[in-house]
């Protein structure tokens, strides 16, 4: 079921559409991973989602809502980002304190402890709070939220590695005890892949996929083997990436599974074959126009 | 039990292999409850839909049941056929591959053999 459906969604700023016809379905009680490219669109469409963002054309539906101005909407959902603004004047404690007051299902007791476990002090200002604390601390505040529909921008900008590992720790173990809609934009989808069901790729304001992980972890495989071997292979299936990695050798990455007898026939001309992660696969997809940096660097190609 | 992200196996079916080891190894009984989706996904960090692909894989292959509300067991012969199963799939492919090796090593059959022999011998029943 769609909790979020979007059709031909657009937003323009001045001449250029950050958002392009989109036409999307974000599923209910699950976590979903956004996933794009810098300017891809990702933050327009999640500020739409919230009502944050005025849209150009299109619909839009939020808990059957247009977001905007929607009571319903922003009483069901709370939106993450680097800034999320506070009075200047609020300690930890006041925004603990005045949240209670906006989020009926706001979890207190949950706040405290991660605000603990992260060692923020209480009576600390947030404003005066380093990017990575500052982005602990936002995290902290949408997750004991609660909300039906919790929408997570980039919130682990600028945590160090142990604190984004208890980031998605904290949120994995919080959606089984209140499963609900959450969505996440991040750029580090290797290190949550795990913890989430879906993924939405979108690519120049558009969607490219949406698909489970799970199926994504099967969308391609990667060969390592002898070029000329391999070619004989590959031409059959449609090729993602290929780069060379030493003499007569290279790595091709095939959509979708090998044929059972094409697996057999590589393996035993010595061709390796390894999974090829959700985040590579998105890498690979969006290139496809544009070639990957090496093409940039590969000047015989532009004479 | 960790996962392995550079197998070319998919988690869930990790999961269910997993499982299948703890029912070989005798960790798990006939009719023994075994993990919960939730209890998987919270044990290893993982998504509960794909703990619950896991269990769903063990509820076809008939290697546990179902009781409403209760959770899931392991079913009477569950240990023969993960036995079988093993035999007929893992086993042989292994096999293959040892066979495979052995050719372009040009081993022979009675060095195979033998290897194969010692290495038992070495290692006792386990």
């Amino acid at each position: 079921m769609g909790v979020i459906t979007s059709r031909q969604l657009t937003k323009s700023y001045r001449n250029t559409e950050a958002v392009n016809q989109l036409t999307v379905q974000f599923n209910e009680g699950v976590i979903t991973g956004l996933i794009g490219r810098n300017g891809a669109g990702k933050t327009t469409l999640l500020k739409m989602i919230a009502g944050l963002v005025k849209k150009s054309g299109g619909d839009l539906s939020v808990f059957g809502e247009d977001p905007l101005n929607s009571l319903k909407v922003s009483a069901n959902s709370i939106f993450v980002d680097d800034q999320l603004p506070l009075p200047l004047e609020f300690k930890v404690k006041d925004v603990l304190k005045e949240f209670e007051r906006f989020y009926p299902n706001w979890d207190i007791e949950l706040a405290e402890r991660l605000i603990r476990h992260f060692s923020i002090d209480l009576d600390a200002l947030p404003i005066n709070f380093s990017k990575g604390k500052r982005s602990t601390f936002n995290a902290i505040v949408g997750l004991a939220a609660h909300a039906p529909l919790t929408i997570f921008d980039e919130p682990t900008t600028g945590m160090d590695y142990s604190a984004r590992q208890d980031f998605y720790r904290a949120l994995l173990k919080d959606y089984l005890e209140h499963p609900r809609t959450i969505i996440l934009s991040s750029h580090l989808l290797n290190e949550l892949e795990d913890v989430l069901e879906d993924i939405v790729l979108i690519h120049d304001g558009q969607l490219y996929l949406h698909e489970t992980v799970t199926s994504l972890k099967e969308f391609a495989v990667g060969l390592t083997g002898d070029s000329s071997e391999l070619s004989s292979v590959t031409s059959k299936y449609e090729v993602l990436h290929k780069k060379d990695v030493g003499l007569n050798q290279q790595y091709v990455v095939i959509e979708t599974q090998l044929e059972e007898k094409d697996e057999e026939h590589l393996k035993k001309m010595g061709v390796q074959i390894t999974p090829v992660s959700p985040a590579d696969v998105c890498v690979y997809v969006t290139n496809r126009e544009n070639g990957g940096i090496d093409d940039v660097f590969n000047r015989s190609k532009h004479v | 039990m960790i996962l392995n992200h550079e197998s070319m196996k998919p988690i869930y079916i990790q999961i269910a292999e997993w499982l299948e080891t703890e029912i070989i190894k005798g960790s798990l009984e006939v009719d023994d409850k075994i993990y919960s989706q939730y209890q998987l996904a919270d044990l290893l960090n993982i998504n509960p839909a794909t703990a619950g692909k896991g269990l769903t894989k063990l509820l076809d292959d008939g290697i546990v049941y179902k009781r409403r509300g209760l959770g899931m067991f392991v079913t009477e012969n569950a240990r023969e056929q993960i036995l079988l199963k093993r035999k007929n799939e893992t086993l042989k492919v292994m096999v293959e591959d040892l066979v495979k090796e052995a050719n372009y090593l040009q081993v022979s059959n009675e060095e195979l053999l033998r290897m194969i022999e010692a290495t038992r011998n070495k290692r006792g029943s386990d």
